[in-house]
């Protein structure tokens, strides 16, 4: 379970504070999928990134799973995403200087699995890159990347998965793969996902939708409780 | 732990192309400092291994003067009550030799030394043909010579020679004798004769130059206190002792100048190092940002991640220094094999004790310049990945940040912490505070200098935005971008200018100190020790032999500071005086009413007539270098009188023409006219070897104690032991111009990197090779103008406190150097900017784009 109470997000643009948030309440229990949509400069990826602990808000709290991470510190929160929260970005952001086998590794590594390996290559498998293991970011197409990057965010089981545009950077054969790849995991292992998109169809598969614009909320759909949650 | 070890061992397969040139500096350096040391190691053990047969004894006190009854009673009551095994006296005086046979007409200046029955106590006389050394061979004018003089004045064993008012008889040729050491300077070949014959001579007459010792030969337990006690007996005194532990103390001036010098080097080598490391981990920590976030964004915490860079930082350094132990071993055996000889037989080897110390400053200076960039890691957030300006607005600034909030405090305490812990490792090397504390000083007074004029040139390039040339207005623009490479090359370069400049220019006084310039029209034959009633002898002696050349004799006496009564400098006594290093030497002093040819006036007045109460006027290097300045008071002992006076004038003496020769001290006439005195002549000898040697000869026919320096003979035997240390000081020089420059190639290479994505964006826009040459000429020529500027300006400041304050030595500015250094400094960095980005230019946009 996701929830934010009042989470604003305000930086300083020239010298002038520029509010990118305005105040927001939001509960997405959990399993389920919730798309959030609206234009460019809209707040969508700054609102996914203060979810994942990325960013600090300007004002309010949010609690994942009952904990309050707006009061955690870098290392809490970095501890918080390594085991609850995977996230797969627009731009893949994979480790150039790891293989896709390493980048799969490194999560459960970090979070201190014991041999790793088996379930890196299953990861692997999962998204179809079995024998592509050994291969640098270099060397994949973007389509591979965003998948690698799907198995290492799946890497330590998450029970929430975000992803930011996770198609913006792929055809449309690729984009329907990874679509695919995402909603799977929604499903079979009741991860909760909350996804940013331009894409209209890919927001409609989702069980809920937001749309923002300027920062502010300006439609809800959905099975989505719109009401501030109950502390 | 086990994440931070893999992630060590994946990032270094990676990146080790990259960080190559990092472990490349890190082993410059400690090749360098670890060569050079090894080098001074090895002499001080050598010499240290025959101490005791340097000293010939375990104990020498000595003097300049004839021994002074009541002193002497004294040093042999210590001699008695520390159970002195055995003592014999010696006397040394440089003077002339001549075949006892009229028909040679040869004459040859010798290092002359009188022994008693004991010497040596430790050592051997070794003598041609295996002849056993005893002191039986001496006994009755009897005479052991070096081979070159039997060779220069055409003599053979069995000979007679000719030393003061004696005949000697020639018994032996000395091949090698205790505490004589090949290369060291000498008047001329060494000849032993008997202290007993040695009196009668008539060489050892008031004022000669001679040194009178006392070989002692005591129970090991008793040497120091032995020592010390005769220290402390003749603490006013002009009486030396020491033992043959401090058997150093002779040559430690020496020995601990070249220590100090190359210590020094070798730590500005690494210190240039350093700034290769800190510039290569600068633009790796900026190229890893993504990475950091990612790794970040996946739950690593803030202090793993800074545990796998520094863990790369310290392997990387552990092997560069491991390489560096191999450059030294090279560096070790392309050693010229002249070099050492002179410190006797030196197989210069990698020391234990220099291995680890280069190894263990590798890795601390690799650490301490790597810590500040690497603290960049902490700013490295994972919102980056989602959006690069969000994340530096959210991480640097605060919508309501003050200045003060917007400084990272953390990285400050940090470059605080590395800048104490380098003084600590700079004194350390340098083994001395005050070399140490200077040096980086120095370092952090340039760094903030080029901090603010890369500031200003920011400011100062702003308005040419406006310009219609298209590489000129991106220079520009690429110059005062935020987080460009600007302040990067400025610092690296810069700094590197600095130091390399400063060792030239430190180089180049050295080798000035040891420079001897012989004039055409000057004299080149000095006698010495010239008695008051030969005064008129000589001078007619002289302009019989060269008419064309009137001769000139100065009254000279020998003279020691006992104290200075100044405004910034006081000392009171001798033993004040001896802790200010060459000031407690003897000076030869004159006395005359005009300035000479050679010499100009820098402050107050030169007097013009006699007058009762002594004036002293200094040379300017004294002035400086200790403090004393015009109205100060000096008080001088002048063989047993002591003389104050104030000192009226401070001249400039130009020393590399010695026409009129040069003193130190000049004193008013009227006060030493009536003192015992010896005269100088400075004359003129024929230009041909036969010529002279018999103008020589005829000299000490008709004036047995007057010795002849022949300053060609002289100048050989200096340029002979100049040669060395020029050679020496000049492959330490090239050393570190070739470590500066490597590392100055790599820091300023390594900036590429940053322009790799923009020069493939202005590439896909349109901008051809050519224009995109010009913008990097014009861009790093400029940077380069600047550092170089910056660095040879300051580097004068940098060789002028290490010569006054560290060297001893005086100091001239070096202009020639300080402008080569710049012009080549300016093309190096516009040259190797340009040439680093060849690539960058050749290669195809997409690629790199595609690899952002």
């Amino acid at each position: 379970m996701i929830e934010l109470h009042g989470v604003s997000k305000t930086v300083s643009s020239g010298g002038r504070p520029l509010t990118i948030l305005h105040p927001i309440d939001l509960r997405i229990p959990d399993g389920q999928s919730l798309a959030i949509v609206g234009p460019s400069g809209s707040g969508k990826s700054t609102l996914l990134g203060l979810m994942a602990g990325l960013d600090a808000p300007t004002s309010g709290r949010i609690v994942i799973d009952g904990i309050e991470i707006t009061s955690l510190g870098e290392d809490a929160l970095a501890r918080l995403r390594g085991a609850k929260i995977g996230f797969v970005f627009q731009f893949f952001h994979l480790i150039a200087s790891l293989t896709a086998y390493e980048n799969v590794l490194v999560p459960m590594e970090l979070a201190g699995v014991r041999h790793p390996g088996p379930r890196a290559k299953t990861l692997l498998d999962e998204v179809g890159l079995a024998d592509r293991g050994h291969h640098y970011p270099s060397q994949l197409s973007g389509g591979e990347q965003q998948r690698v990057a799907l198995a290492r965010a799946l890497a330590n089981d998450p029970r929430l998965l975000l992803a930011d545009e996770p198609t913006g950077n792929l055809d449309s054969q690729n984009g329907q793969h990874v679509i695919e790849l995402l909603f799977d995991v929604n499903r079979r292992r009741a991860t909760t996902l909350v996804l940013v998109t331009h894409d209209r169809d890919l927001a409609a598969m989702a069980d809920a939708q937001v749309r923002l614009r300027d920062g502010h909320v300006v439609e809800r759909r959905e099975a989505v409780a719109t009401a501030p949650a109950p502390v | 732990m086990t994440f931070v070890l893999r992630m060590v061992g994946r990032e270094a397969r990676a990146s080790w192309r990259r960080l190559l040139f990092f472990f490349l500096c890190v082993a410059v350096g400690v090749g360098a400092i670890v060569a050079l040391r090894s080098v001074i190691q090895s002499v001080r053990g050598a010499l240290v291994a025959e101490a005791r047969t340097l000293t010939a004894a375990d104990v020498v006190v000595s003097t300049n003067r004839p021994w002074d009854p009541q002193a002497r009673a004294r040093i042999d009551q210590r001699l008695r009550e520390a159970g002195a095994v055995g003592v014999a006296e010696t006397i040394e005086t440089a003077t002339m030799a001549r075949p006892a046979d009229e028909r040679k007409a040869v004459a040859r200046t010798v290092e002359l030394q009188g022994v008693e029955a004991g010497y040596p106590y430790y050592g051997r006389v070794e003598l041609e043909g295996g002849v056993p050394y005893t002191h039986d061979l001496l006994k009755g004018q009897g005479a052991l010579v070096r081979p070159e003089l039997l060779a220069q004045l055409d003599l053979r064993v069995g000979d007679g020679i000719v030393l003061g008012d004696l005949v000697f008889t020639i018994r032996g040729v000395v091949l090698s004798e205790p505490g004589r050491r090949l290369g060291f300077f000498s008047f001329g070949p060494r000849v032993l004769v008997d202290f007993a014959d040695m009196a009668r001579t008539g060489l050892l007459q008031f004022g000669s130059r001679a040194r009178y010792a006392l070989l002692v030969k005591v129970p090991d337990a008793r040497i120091d206190p032995l020592v010390q006690a005769l220290r402390d007996d003749f603490r006013q005194q002009f009486i030396n002792a020491h033992s043959y532990r401090g058997a150093e103390d002779r040559m430690n001036d020496d020995l601990a100048r070249a220590e100090n010098y190359l210590s020094l080097v070798g730590f500005i080598i690494v210190i240039l190092g350093g700034i290769g490391v800190w510039s290569v981990t600068r633009v790796f920590v900026r190229q890893k940002l993504r990475a950091i976030a990612v790794m970040k964004c996946l739950g690593a915490s803030t202090a793993q991640v800074l545990a796998v860079y520094l863990a790369q930082v310290v392997a990387l350094a552990a092997l560069g220094s491991l390489l560096g132990l191999g450059v030294a071993v090279l560096a070790l055996a392309a050693l010229p094999a002249g070099l050492l000889s002179g410190f006797g037989a030196v197989t210069p080897g990698l020391t234990w004790s220099a291995s680890l110390q280069g190894v263990a400053v590798g890795v601390l200076v690799s650490l301490l310049f790597s810590l500040v960039p690497l603290l960049e890691i902490r700013h490295a957030r994972p919102l980056l990945l989602l959006r690069d300006e969000a994340a530096r607005q959210s991480s640097v600034t605060q919508p309501d940040g003050r200045w003060w909030r917007r400084i990272d405090w953390v990285q400050v305490a940090a470059a605080l912490l590395v800048s104490v812990a380098l003084v600590g490792v700079a004194s350390w090397q340098a083994a001395s505070w005050r070399a140490g504390a200077l040096v980086c000083a120095a370092f952090v007074a340039v760094a903030l200098v080029l901090h603010l004029v890369g500031a200003l040139l920011v400011r100062v390039v702003a308005p040419l935005r406006m310009t219609g040339w298209f590489p000129l207005r991106h220079a520009v623009i690429s110059v005062s971008r935020p987080g460009n490479q600007t302040r990067t090359i400025l610092l690296a370069v810069g700094l590197g200018a600095f130091f390399i400049i400063g060792v030239r220019s430190l180089q180049a006084n050295l080798l000035h100190a040891f420079r001897i310039d012989l004039r055409r029209d000057g004299p080149d034959l000095f006698l010495v020790d010239i008695q008051p009633d030969q005064e008129a002898g000589v001078r007619q002696f002289l302009a019989r032999a060269h008419p064309s050349f009137p001769a000139k004799l100065l009254p000279v006496l020998r003279a020691r500071v006992t104290g200075v009564r100044g405004r910034t400098l006081n000392l009171d006594g001798f033993d004040e005086v001896r802790g200010q290093g060459s000031l407690a030497r003897e000076y030869v002093v004159t006395y005359r009413d005009h300035l000479e040819a050679n010499e100009r006036l820098v402050a107050g007045a030169f007097w013009d007539s006699p007058s009762p109460t002594p004036e002293v006027s200094i040379e300017k290097g004294i002035s400086q270098r200790f403090g004393i300045g015009v109205g100060d008071t000096m008080r001088f002992d002048v063989l047993g009188r002591a003389v104050e006076a104030r000192v009226a004038s401070v001249r400039q003496v130009e020393w590399a023409d010695a026409r009129s020769g040069g003193f130190m001290f000049v004193f008013r006439p009227g006060v030493f006219d009536a003192a015992p005195k010896t005269f100088i002549a400075a004359a003129r000898g024929p230009d041909s070897p036969a010529d002279r040697a018999r103008l020589q000869r005829d000299l000490v026919a008709a004036f047995p104690n007057v010795s002849a320096i022949d300053v060609r003979e002289v100048a050989r035997t200096v340029e002979g032991v100049a040669g060395n240390v020029t050679l020496a000081v000049s492959i330490v020089g090239l050393i570190a111009l070739f470590a500066g420059v490597l590392i100055l190639m790599g820091s300023v290479a390594m900036t590429k990197f940053q322009r790799l994505h923009e020069s493939a964006v202005f590439k896909t826009l349109g901008a051809s090779t050519r224009t995109l040459t010009a913008m990097l000429a014009i861009e790093y020529g400029a940077l380069g103008s600047l550092a170089g500027t910056v660095g040879a300006v300051t580097s004068l400041g940098l060789s002028w406190g290490l010569c006054r304050y560290v060297l001893d030595v005086p100091w001239s500015p070096t202009p020639g150097v300080a402008a080569a250094g710049l012009v080549m400094t300016a093309l190096l960095v516009g040259v190797i900017g340009v040439a680093a980005s060849v690539d960058v230019l050749r290669r195809r946009p997409l690629a790199i784009l595609r690899a952002e």
